[in-house]
Formats: C-alpha cells, sequence, structure tokens
C-alpha cells in the first residue's frame, strides 16, 4: 500500500482495506472472506447511534493538543463533545507527570442558514486569523463536518491562501462524517493530515525515541507504565495525540521506531512514516497483557538495538509480576470452581483490542465464547490468523456500537461476564456479570490501567473484582424496562434487520 | 498580585466587540437544534428519538449534550440506544428516504415506546430528503411526529422551541374543558438547563401547595396523556426569556389559553413566593390561602437558613459575584445573590444567544429592583475565550458559572466557583435543583464550605 501525500486526504477504511462493520459468523469465515477480498457492508434496516469521523472522537483528541489551535469547520453541535476541555482532563493531577501548559483552545465557525447558501470559506480564513490572534498557535487544525462537505467548502483553497500570513502550520483534517461507516477512516484522515503538513524531514536522529500513538482508552497510568518500561530499556516514548506539543509531531520522523498501543488506530501512520521517513514499525502485539508485553518489549530491542536490555527487563518484571498473575488465575479458579468449571468473558472490542485483549483473557484463565469487534478490515488478518491458531476458532460478531445486536448477542451467549464501552445503552442492566472494559484518559487512578505488566494486574484484578458482587447490575435489570421488544431476543439472529443483499 | 479596591461604579450594558464573525467562538455554551430537539425528546419519558441524520450525530449530541448536563447519560433510549439512519455519501447521492423508510419501520417494530419522535438534521436539510412524506406512511401505526432541525438552523434552544411546535402541531387536536388549577410549564430546557428535571419537580410541588397542578411533558410517566392536556390547562406558565415563548404563544392563539411569562426559575424564597403570588392572583385563588403558604414557607426556610447563616458569614459575606449562564439562570442567581444574599453583583453574562428583541426585557430584570449600591455589568457573549477574559477583568469572591469557568478565578484570583449553568462537567445532578423556596440554602450548602473553618 502507498500513502499519496499529494492527496488532500486518505482513502477511506473501505476503499483501503476493505473494511466492513457487519459480520456474523466464525472468525475463521470472516479471515477467508477477508483473504478472497469478499468483505462486504450491508445495509442495516435497523440503525442505532455509533459515530462519526469527526465524532469518535477527534474532536476530543485534537483539542488536546497543547500549543495548537482545533478549529471545527461544522455546525455548533459537531464540537459540543470538545466543551469537557478545560475541566475534564484537569482531574489528573500534577504528580502523574502532567505537562503544564494544559490551557486547552478551540473554535467553531458555527455554520449557519446563511453560510451553507453562500459558502463559508470567509468564516473559515477568519477563524484562521482569530486562533492565530489570540494564541500565536504553533499548529492549527482544522477538522471538517458533514455540512463543509455537502456544501462543497474548499478547505485547501483557504490553507493555501491564509497560511503564507500565519506562523502555525494549518492542518486541514478530512474527517467528513458522510464519507465512511468505518470511524477508523476518521483516524486516518487525522494521520494523513499530520504526515503531509506537520511532521517534518528529520533534523538528526533520535536512536531512544519511540513514537507511541494511543487512545483516550488507554489511561494515565498506561502512559507511565509505557514510560517506565521503555526508560528501562534506555528509551523514550514519544507520546501523541493526545497531550501532545507540536514539537512532538514534528519530530515522529527522528524517531527509531513507531510502535503500537491499538495497532488498527495507528496502522496509517506508522506505514507512512516508514514511506516518508524510513521510519520502521510494527503492528502487532500491543502491550496489553504480559506474554503481549514481554513481545512489545522484545520487538522493541530488536528494532532499537537493544535485544539484551530487553531480555533483561522482562526477566526481571516477569519475576515481580508473574507470581501476581498467578494469584489471579487462582482467583479465577476459584470462581470457575462454583460455576461448572468455566468463565465466559464477552468482550466489545476493537479491532485492535481483538487480538490483544483475547490471548490476555486466556492468561486469567477465561474464556471468550464470542467476540465482538467495532470494524474488521484485513490490515491486521496475518495476527487474527496468528490468533485462531493459538486460541483456536470462536464467533465473532462485528458491529460499531450497534446496541440492540449487540444486547442480543449478549443474551444468546449469556456470558458470565460482559465487557463494554462507556456510554452502551443499557448494556450494565445484566443477570450475570458486567463491567467496563476500560477507562478514559481522564481516570488517573492505577485501579484503571490497563497497559504493560502493571495494566494487566491492575485489569486482571479489576476483572476478579466484578466476580465479587453485581447487585447494581441485577437490581437496574429488576427495576428498569428494557427498550426493546422481547420478540427481538425470542428470534434466533442479532443480525434481523440486516439486509442481506449488498 | 495584590488585591484590588473596588470602589464602586454603576453598572451597564456592554457591546460585544467588534467583530466580523461574532459567532466564531471558543466553546459555545449550547449544542445544535438537532440536539435540543433530541434531548427534548429524551426527556420525554416514553419517547423514542429517532434521528434521521449523520453517523455521528447522536453520540456528539451524548457526550456534549446529556454528559455536559452534569454527566447524565439519556436514559432508556439515549447514546447507543437511539436509532439513528446513520447518512453517508451514498444517501447524500441517492436521498436519504428510503433509508428512513425502513429505519422507522424496524424501530416500531423492535423498540417499546409510546410515541416515536423523528428529528432530522443537516444531511437530510441539505440533500433535501422529503421527510413528512415518509412519516405520513407510518401515522396509523403509531404517534409519531418530526421535527425538523438541522445542526446550521440554530442552537439548542431553538431545538427545544421546534420540538414543542412539532408536538403541538403533532398531536394537540381540541380543547375539551378548561381545568380551572391546570397549568402548562414551559422553558426549563432539559440539559441546558443542567438541573432540569430538580426544577420540575420543584415547580410542580411548589404549585400544588396552592391546589394548582402542574402539566409538564418532560419527566412525566404518562408524557401521552400530558400531551393531551395541554390544551385544557388555565394558564401557561414560561419560565425562560425566549425558550417556550413561541409554544406559549401558539397555545394562546388556538385555544386561547392566556400566558405568564417569569423569564427565569424560582431560586429561593422571595422568588418563590412571587411566583405563588402571580399565579394565585390569575387563577383567583384566595389570596389568603397563598399568603399562609409562603409564611409557613418562609418561616421554615428561613429558620433552616439559620443554621447555615455564621458559617455564611465567615466565607463569603457581601461577596461581589458573577453569574454566566443561559438567560434565564443568570437572571435566578442575579437576582437571589443580590437581593438576598446580599452578594454585590458584578458581571453577568448570558451565554444562550437569546433574539435581539428580548435583550431589553433581559437586561432590565438584571439591573432593575436589585438590592444594594451594586448592578452588574452585563454582556450576551457565548465565546469562552472573551468570557474569560472579561471576568479575569473583575474582583469575583464568587462566580456561579459553568465548569467552563471551573478555573477562572477573577482578577484577585480567589472566586469561589460552582456550577450552575450548562455545560456542567463537573458534578453529578440527578433530580437536585436551586429552585422553590429550599433553593436557596441548597445552593449555599454547596458553595460556602471551603473558607468557614472554627476559630
Amino acid at each position: 500500500m502507498t500513502i499519496n501525500l499529494n492527496d488532500i486526504t486518505c482513502p477511506t477504511r473501505e476503499q483501503r482495506a476493505n473494511g466492513i462493520n457487519t459480520f456474523n459468523g466464525k472468525a475463521s469465515e470472516l479471515v477467508e472472506l477477508a483473504k478472497k477480498k469478499e468483505l462486504k457492508n450491508c445495509e442495516r434496516d435497523f440503525q442505532q447511534n455509533s459515530g462519526c469521523l469527526l465524532n469518535f472522537y477527534l474532536t476530543v483528541r485534537v483539542a488536546t493538543i497543547r500549543d495548537s489551535v482545533m478549529i471545527v469547520h461544522a455546525p455548533v453541535g459537531c464540537s459540543a463533545p470538545s466543551a469537557l476541555y478545560r475541566e475534564v482532563f484537569r482531574r489528573l493531577y500534577q504528580g502523574l507527570g502532567l505537562q503544564e501548559n494544559f490551557d486547552f483552545h478551540w473554535l467553531t465557525t458555527n455554520i449557519g442558514e446563511k453560510d451553507v447558501i453562500y459558502g463559508a470559506g470567509d468564516k473559515l480564513r477568519f477563524a484562521i486569523r482569530e486562533a492565530e490572534r489570540r494564541h500565536s498557535p504553533e499548529a492549527i487544525f482544522i477538522l471538517t463536518s458533514c455540512a463543509s462537505g455537502i456544501i462543497g467548502e474548499d478547505i485547501e483553497g483557504v490553507v493555501s491562501e491564509t497560511q503564507g500570513e500565519i506562523g502555525a502550520t494549518i492542518v486541514p483534517i478530512h474527517c467528513e462524517g458522510i464519507r465512511s461507516r468505518i470511524i477508523q477512516t476518521g483516524y486516518d484522515a487525522f494521520w494523513h493530515g499530520l504526515l503531509k503538513y506537520l511532521v517534518k524531514p528529520p533534523q538528526k536522529k533520535q536512536k531512544d525515541l519511540i513514537n507511541v500513538a494511543s487512545m483516550l482508552s488507554y489511561t494515565w497510568q498506561d502512559r507511565q507504565e509505557i514510560i517506565r518500561l521503555l526508560g528501562k530499556m534506555g528509551l523514550r516514548a514519544n507520546f501523541i495525540p493526545e497531550f501532545a506539543s507540536v514539537q512532538n509531531f514534528r519530530e515522529m520522523s527522528e524517531a527509531a521506531l513507531t510502535a503500537p498501543v491499538c495497532p488498527t488506530y495507528t496502522d496509517y501512520l506508522s506505514r507512512g512514516l516508514e514511506q516518508e521517513y524510513g521510519i520502521p514499525f510494527f503492528l502487532h502485539p500491543a502491550p496489553v497483557g504480559i506474554a503481549n508485553t514481554d513481545e512489545w518489549l522484545r520487538v522493541i530491542g530488536e528494532h532499537t538495538g537493544k535485544q539484551k536490555e530487553a531480555e533483561k527487563l522482562v526477566k526481571e518484571e516477569r519475576a515481580y509480576w508473574v507470581p501476581k498473575m498467578e494469584e489471579i488465575r487462582r482467583g479465577f479458579d476459584e470462581v470457575k470452581a462454583q460455576n461448572n468449571g468455566q468463565f465466559h468473558i464477552m468482550g466489545s472490542l476493537g479491532q485492535g483490542r481483538l487480538v490483544t485483549q483475547t490471548p490476555f483473557f486466556h492468561e486469567l484463565g477465561v474464556t471468550t465464547p464470542v467476540a465482538l469487534c467495532q470494524d474488521f478490515d484485513d490490515l491486521l488478518l496475518e495476527d487474527v490468523e496468528l490468533l485462531l491458531k493459538r486460541i483456536g476458532d470462536f464467533d465473532i460478531v462485528v458491529n460499531t456500537f450497534q446496541a440492540a445486536e449487540v444486547a442480543h448477542t449478549a443474551r444468546k451467549y449469556d456470558p458470565d461476564m460482559v465487557l463494554s464501552c462507556p456510554f452502551q445503552g443499557s448494556a450494565y442492566k445484566r443477570e450475570k456479570g458486567m463491567t467496563r472494559i476500560h477507562a478514559l484518559r481522564g481516570d488517573g487512578r492505577k485501579w484503571s490501567a490497563q497497559a504493560g505488566y502493571a495494566g494487566a494486574i491492575a485489569c486482571g484484578s479489576f476483572l476478579l473484582q466484578a466476580t465479587r458482587n453485581r447487585s447494581f447490575q441485577n437490581v437496574m435489570l429488576a427495576k428498569t424496562e428494557d427498550p426493546y421488544q422481547e420478540w427481538f431476543f425470542q428470534q434466533p439472529d442479532p443480525y434481523y434487520f440486516h439486509r442481506k443483499e449488498a | 498580585m495584590g488585591l484590588t479596591i473596588v470602589t464602586g461604579r454603576e453598572g451597564a450594558l456592554k457591546a460585544a466587540p467588534a467583530s466580523e464573525f461574532p459567532e466564531i467562538a471558543e466553546s459555545p455554551r449550547f449544542t445544535c437544534a438537532l440536539g435540543g430537539a433530541y434531548g427534548a425528546a429524551l426527556a420525554t419519558f416514553g419517547a423514542v428519538p429517532i434521528l434521521h441524520s449523520g453517523l455521528g450525530c447522536g453520540m456528539a449530541n451524548a457526550h456534549g449534550m446529556t454528559y455536559a448536563a452534569g454527566l447524565n447519560s439519556g436514559g432508556t433510549a439515549g447514546t447507543t440506544t437511539t436509532p439513528c439512519s446513520g447518512l453517508i455519501e451514498e444517501h447524500v447521492v441517492f436521498g436519504g428516504e428510503d433509508k428512513l423508510r425502513r429505519l422507522i419501520d424496524s424501530t416500531l417494530k423492535v423498540m417499546k415506546g409510546e410515541l416515536f419522535v423523528v428529528i432530522s438534521g443537516c444531511v437530510p436539510a441539505l440533500i433535501g430528503d422529503d421527510v413528512d412524506s415518509v412519516i405520513a406512511e407510518f401515522k396509523d401505526r403509531a404517534p409519531i411526529v418530526h421535527v425538523k432541525t438541522s445542526g446550521f438552523v440554530g442552537n439548542s434552544l431553538v431545538g427545544y422551541n421546534l420540538y414543542l411546535d412539532a408536538i403541538i402541531d403533532g398531536f394537540l387536536s381540541e380543547k375539551k374543558e378548561t381545568a380551572k388549577k391546570l397549568v402548562n410549564i414551559f422553558g426549563i430546557v432539559p440539559n441546558q438547563s443542567p438541573y432540569w428535571k430538580g426544577e420540575l419537580r420543584e415547580i410542580e410541588s411548589l404549585l400544588a401547595k396552592i391546589g394548582v397542578k402542574a402539566n409538564a411533558i418532560f419527566a412525566n410517566f404518562e408524557p401521552l396523556g400530558a400531551i393531551a392536556s395541554v390544551p385544557n390547562a388555565a394558564l401557561n406558565l414560561v419560565f425562560h426569556p425566549w425558550a417556550g415563548v413561541a409554544a406559549a404563544q401558539k397555545l394562546e392563539e388556538r385555544f386561547g389559553t392566556p400566558f405568564i411569562n417569569f423569564e427565569h426559575v424560582p431560586v429561593g424564597p422571595q422568588q418563590s413566593a412571587d411566583v405563588l403570588r402571580t399565579v394565585g392572583r390569575k387563577l383567583k385563588i384566595p389570596n389568603a390561602k397563598v399568603e399562609k403558604v409562603i409564611g409557613a414557607e418562609e418561616k421554615n426556610v428561613y429558620r433552616y437558613m439559620e443554621f447555615l447563616a455564621e458559617m455564611f458569614m465567615i466565607s463569603m459575606p457581601h461577596a461581589f459575584f458573577g453569574v454566566v449562564g443561559d438567560s434565564a439562570a443568570t437572571i435566578s442567581y442575579t437576582r437571589f445573590g443580590a437581593n438576598e444574599l446580599g452578594w454585590n453583583p458584578e458581571i453577568s453574562v448570558i451565554t444562550d444567544d437569546p433574539p435581539e428583541e428580548t435583550h431589553a426585557s433581559i437586561v432590565a430584570r438584571l439591573t432593575q429592583n436589585i438590592q444594594g449600591a451594586f448592578r452588574p455589568q452585563v454582556f450576551f457573549d457565548y465565546d469562552s475565550y472573551r468570557i474569560r477574559e472579561r471576568l479575569n477583568e473583575h474582583t469575583l469572591q464568587v462566580l456561579l458559572a459553568s465548569s467552563l469557568e471551573k478555573y477562572v478565578r477573577g482578577r484577585d484570583g480567589e472566586a469561589f466557583h460552582l456550577s450552575v449553568a450548562y455545560p456542567i462537567y463537573d458534578r453529578v445532578i440527578v433530580d437536585r435543583s436551586y429552585a422553590g423556596f429550599r433553593g436557596g440554602v441548597a445552593l449555599l450548602e454547596d458553595i460556602s464550605h471551603s473558607f468557614a473553618g472554627p476559630l
């Protein structure tokens, strides 16, 4: 795959990697279809809120880039999630290595009725100048919307016209919601903008610098863990995009390696940095679970000439953490002993978590009868095949936050524990166990960590803890109404409303 | 930074600095009209919103509207449960009507609901989908209406007004009889007033004390019954300078129901007593009955105020205070602070972009019949950057605002902040509020503890 930085933006995930978000069947079938390039998306007659390229959640992420201004070229509602920018992240505390300059800034062009008739180019120009006047930022990110796309705004024209008079680097990001069904396309569009406009040719090589693109769903403690582990190998993490400074993006071209936390999220950036600047990358594994973390460190060691350091580190860390994991395993053994010898977990996962977290569940001694995956494409095919070899075939349901399909699947498989992303309808109402799959970046507690060794133990312990009491889930199930009609659950197909033709 | 000595000055209405595009703003204090209508539908218990929009409109408003209203989710039909047509490029090219038709059909089959509210957004507005015709096909299957919004037609308060309009046009037919003690409640905008549930409940219980039954569509377990009885009310009450006003006017035209606009939710005993006296007069409730209720409520609340008054006099007496919020909230809190707590109003910022014609009345509420030597400087602005700059020009000991101002401290850096207006990301608000007789005590309970240690 070649990334063409002359294009104004990336191809969609559908175009680039046959991305889909409708599938229900065996993981082996899914892989076969993907290999034959026969994955097909189909329309849902019943569809629910999921997320779009702009709002999953570029508006939240980009607003946290420290010496920048984000301009959302959209009607006022498209940037509403960013209203948390001054408050939520300050719940983190300085003791966690929080940078001082946390004064984030953004603007909406607040596209109105006149603008959709006459165009909003003048407003965008004004917003760029206003951003410069107010904050003298290092970069100005322009995020586009459905409305700006449909009315045919000439974003590149405005950028080339104003760039000469503006000190900041202007970075347009084409994340119009109508472009694609696959939210990952929005991240690709963001990386495309960075690669095209912001990353600079290297001034020098920084042999100890590792680019790490991490998600908001990995917490501040996860960053601390990655810093700790890389530090022990004499390496530094260049974390992007949240809370990064513009300089962090500029110097990505000087790094020794791009390492994944979430492979599907990082894919486009990693490939782009390799193509343009020869920065090597790997996509698997991510540092989730003990074995994956071992491997993650070893691969980093190979790329940085620090194999010995990696081996030493893995040995030391395992000596400290593996006994703790065994303790957690014994905890799950006790739970299993009272539960017909098994414990099934159903995780609501991104494609990245599918290949990383499923082996982690096996480390804990629990099984996954079915995996839920937000979307699927052929970028991680080899890794999924590897996963199949390691743990055997499993059922997989691919959808992007389709709550009714998820509820149906949860009832059908009736796992002992359901793990759900935040804000997923009434997913917490269950007879059996249910908890969150992850916390968010604003959560600085060690309890909520999941990356590296410390995260594996924290997360394992958290999941074990979740098995100990489920009264809240039970009470809410009993005392509140389910939003769906019962007949839907009585028929066997969670994809009842899928149109079978394309 | 030394303390700024404030000697006093007369308040004045300050115009926003001239800007070619004043609507370009950092974090405005509202979402779009689709969001406002969506929030109103979620606040109507038993209603199922159906978004005819892009994939992310619902989730953007879950994080940026219901979550911004005291960290709430939308309830049974909110967040990822809400049906959404998820329009993408192919629908832009070929139209989204067929997708909507299938979505409504499937929603009626699979979701429990008493009424269904189709809310259309930017994409159908721009491509010209005939949403009304599609909805007409389903009229015999379930109560269903269309709120014709878009992201660019206006802000969330406009969306609330459009929602009420759709409900009135879609469901109200005729006035059966006038229920003499029944009043409809308008102008408490779900989410935009983060305390909306508690405010509605408090107003219901306040009016019940004088034998008046409040009828609200929102947070009501019998929404269809509430909607059906709207034409029968003897009186409509509006608690906002411009949200709900058009609905009250329309009901006056169609059913001859008079309305009173208080322009704000009553906070504390004085404002609450004013509501009771005004409603009592209008509905010809004996004065003695109303005064008896007020007397008992006042005796109660001021007796309890004594328990915190000493602490209050230590921690924040005669404070210079600023208020930043919706027009209704700014009126409530500016008047409560000045007229009951003895605070000195320094600056009041109106953030809901009210129509020009309402500005004079809002300013009058903020500057007339205000106790003490000071009148607040009044600004109409929703740009968080300019608001911060302005607040930092003033000495403030108290700042009642949104959580966007949590770290704004005023010129001397000593303002004590409490979130009272949208957005509120720093506290959880379920059904509490500062409305009613006890509301003022509740507010002091929440704000005044920090500097009040024992000797």
